[in-house]
């Protein structure tokens, strides 16, 4: 963790920006920040950061029904900058104004009541080329795969079910435990504990399961 | 059906307040009749006898019939009125006869001249307001009655319009319509208007509810547009105070009771309204947010059969108070709900406590957790959480309990 990583922070707030920049610890550098689609897009392109701290709600731009600014900007950059992470911030806990940007591309999601610690942390593991779970996201992937009826996958390129053991990480997750304590209580290394929730993010954001795509086209996120 | 509940009510009533007249709930057509020979003291049959002679006379008799029927209510009472009489039917028998009689009538028409074609299409307009008279009936009185209802409705409908219909055909294709032309297919078209007329309650009644559908609609966008509004500035701010204030300082867990009362309010419509054990705990969670320095994180996977009344309910609030009274900060309560059984975890990161080291007069945990959920025939376990850190509540059920419960409920 001793890199220092380079962040663009994306919200139309100008005083969550400023208080998240100053909450963040010094291991991360702010290189730019942007308040709406069309200045996020191009603040991404120019400075290409390792991690793109990004506001799920975004004004500026009329996105299609249903999908949000975020994800815009998402779609909009990722192509340019191919080495860059994005790390979602949402106002609320529900996972139905995340998974979209999920969908879009983002590699996890806090709330934004999480703290400067949390939030650095966060920036960390996404850099890092890890998934970013929230408790609430997990109970999410959990009821939207059928664990809790029961399905399980059999094989292990099975993009719409979850294996026995992503639905265990899942589930400890969802319980609250960190990384390292589901590691530590599956008796596997923390590493492990990441691949089996870069593998989830994978599913969560390639599955065409139906319930995934029904729900999201309830709410017009797709 | 004769009701003879006026006296009793005139003994009862004051001197300066006469007996209202009153109709009976359960009647012959409209209890008009029955209503009036109560009132008067007469027998019932009279009352109608004199409203059929005196109708003879230019119609009085049914004027007066008709005002009666209008101005009287219904005796006082809970239960819907019925009537043993077929109206509607009678209605649609004699609308048949005159279209009957009319279609067989139109050689003597022609013999007899100008008259006698006044008095056919007299005799065509009665049968076909006969007709709309019998649907209108249907519609508006017989549906609300328990006893006949949208069948009944159905049926007079169906019977109506085929009588207006072949009507209309046998008109225009009938002899009629070469002699006198004009007056013909006027009759025909009274009579394909007689349809329209058959189902039109039914159009003013989807008429109305379709307004108010719009109505309704409005009001949800409206309601969607405040919602995003406040989303992308009320909710946005609170999130603000929260993280600026620290996640367990008084202010920001009033923020965050705000934001959630606000959030509920928004999206009401989203959670369902009865209260399930992953509602209730939630509702629970955030009651002790308020009182205690703590957040509490509910999540809920599965549906949740169990109900909030429940033991197992009982027990995880317990935990929960533990939780949020010993140890504080973050606290993670995880619902899931299979076909084998119901869990619930309860998780902190207090300085944990071991059930071991608890004296054995000291009761809260192991009788109000773990006893009530042997006794209600689950299990329960309070352990060390992940990593030696807090305290982590384990509670489980069995779906067979749950299903029993819920089929005894």
């Amino acid at each position: 963790m001793a890199e220092r990583v380079r962040v663009v922070v994306v919200d139309d707030h100008s005083i969550f920006r400023s208080g998240l920049k100053a909450d963040l610890d010094d291991t991360i550098e702010v290189v730019g920040e942007a308040h709406d689609v069309e200045s996020a897009v191009a603040r991404v392109t120019d400075a290409a950061p390792d991690v793109v701290l990004l506001d799920v709600h975004l004004p500026g731009v009329a996105v299609p029904a249903g999908t949000s600014g975020g994800a815009e900007v998402i779609r909009r950059a990722a192509n340019a900058v191919p080495g860059t992470k994005f790390l979602a911030l949402s106002v609320s806990d529900k996972a139905e104004d995340v998974v979209g940007v999920i969908r879009a591309g983002a590699r996890g999601y806090i709330t934004k009541g999480s703290s400067g610690a949390d939030v650095s942390r966060a920036v960390h593991a996404v850099a890092g080329g890890d998934a970013v779970f929230s408790p609430k996201l997990a109970g999410f992937v959990l009821d939207a795969f059928g664990a809790a009826v029961g399905e399980t996958a059999q094989a292990s390129d099975e993009l719409d079910r979850l294996s026995a053991r992503e639905q265990e990480v899942m589930r400890l997750i969802a319980r609250g435990y960190a990384y390292k304590e589901v590691a530590a209580e599956l008796f596997i290394s923390t590493k492990t504990v990441e691949t089996h929730v870069s593998a989830v993010l994978r599913k969560l954001q390639l599955s065409s399961r139906h319930e995934l795509t029904a729900w999201a086209n309830a709410r017009r996120l797709l | 059906m004769e009701q003879r509940t006026v006296p009793e009510r005139a003994a009862s009533a004051t001197a300066e307040a006469p007996p209202r007249m009153s109709r009976p709930r359960a009647c012959l057509a409209t209890g008009t009749a029955a209503g009036l020979a109560d009132h008067l003291g007469w027998p019932v049959w009279i009352v109608r006898a004199a409203f059929v002679v005196t109708s003879l006379v230019s119609g009085a008799g049914l004027l007066l019939y008709l005002w009666l029927w209008t101005l009287t209510p219904w005796q006082e009472g809970e239960e819907k009125p019925t009537r043993s009489a077929p109206v509607a039917w009678i209605l649609i028998v004699a609308s048949t006869v005159c279209l009957i009689v009319a279609w067989a009538t139109p050689g003597r028409v022609v013999e007899s001249g100008g008259e006698g074609l006044i008095a056919w299409l007299g005799l065509v307009a009665a049968g076909v307001a006969l007709a709309v008279g019998a649907g209108a009936w249907a519609t508006l009185v017989d549906r609300p009655d328990p006893e006949r209802g949208p069948r009944a409705e159905l049926a007079i409908r169906t019977v109506a319009t085929l009588l207006l219909a072949v009507t209309a055909l046998a008109l225009v294709l009938g002899p009629t319509a070469s002699w006198y032309p004009v007056p013909t297919f006027v009759a025909a078209f009274a009579a394909l208007v007689g349809i329209g007329l058959v189902y039109l309650p039914t159009l003013l009644a989807q008429w109305r509810e379709l307004s108010d559908e719009r109505t309704k609609r409005i009001r949800e966008e409206q309601r969607s547009e405040i919602a995003a509004h406040l989303h992308d500035s009320v909710l946005q701010t609170l999130a603000l105070i929260q993280n600026r204030a620290g996640a367990t300082s008084e202010v920001a867990r009033i923020a965050r009771a705000q934001e959630r009362e606000l959030r509920d309010w928004l999206f009401a419509g989203d959670t369902p309204a009865d209260s399930d054990l992953g509602t209730d705990l939630r509702d629970f969670g955030a009651a002790l947010e308020i009182d205690h320095a703590v957040t509490v994180d509910v999540v809920v996977v599965g549906e949740i059969r169990e109900r909030a009344s429940g033991e197992l309910a009982a027990a995880a609030r317990e935990a929960m108070l533990n939780a949020a009274r010993h140890a504080g900060g973050e606290v993670s309560v995880y619902v899931e709900s299979s076909h084998e059984a119901v869990e619930v975890f309860v998780r902190d990161r207090g300085p944990g406590f071991s059930l071991a080291e608890v004296p054995g007069d000291r009761l809260g945990v192991r009788e109000s957790i773990i006893g009530r959920m042997r006794r209600a025939g689950g299990s329960g376990s309070v352990a060390p959480g992940a990593g030696g850190v807090g305290t982590e509540v384990r509670l489980r059920f069995p779906a067979e309990r749950v299903n029993g419960e819920a089929g005894r409920g």
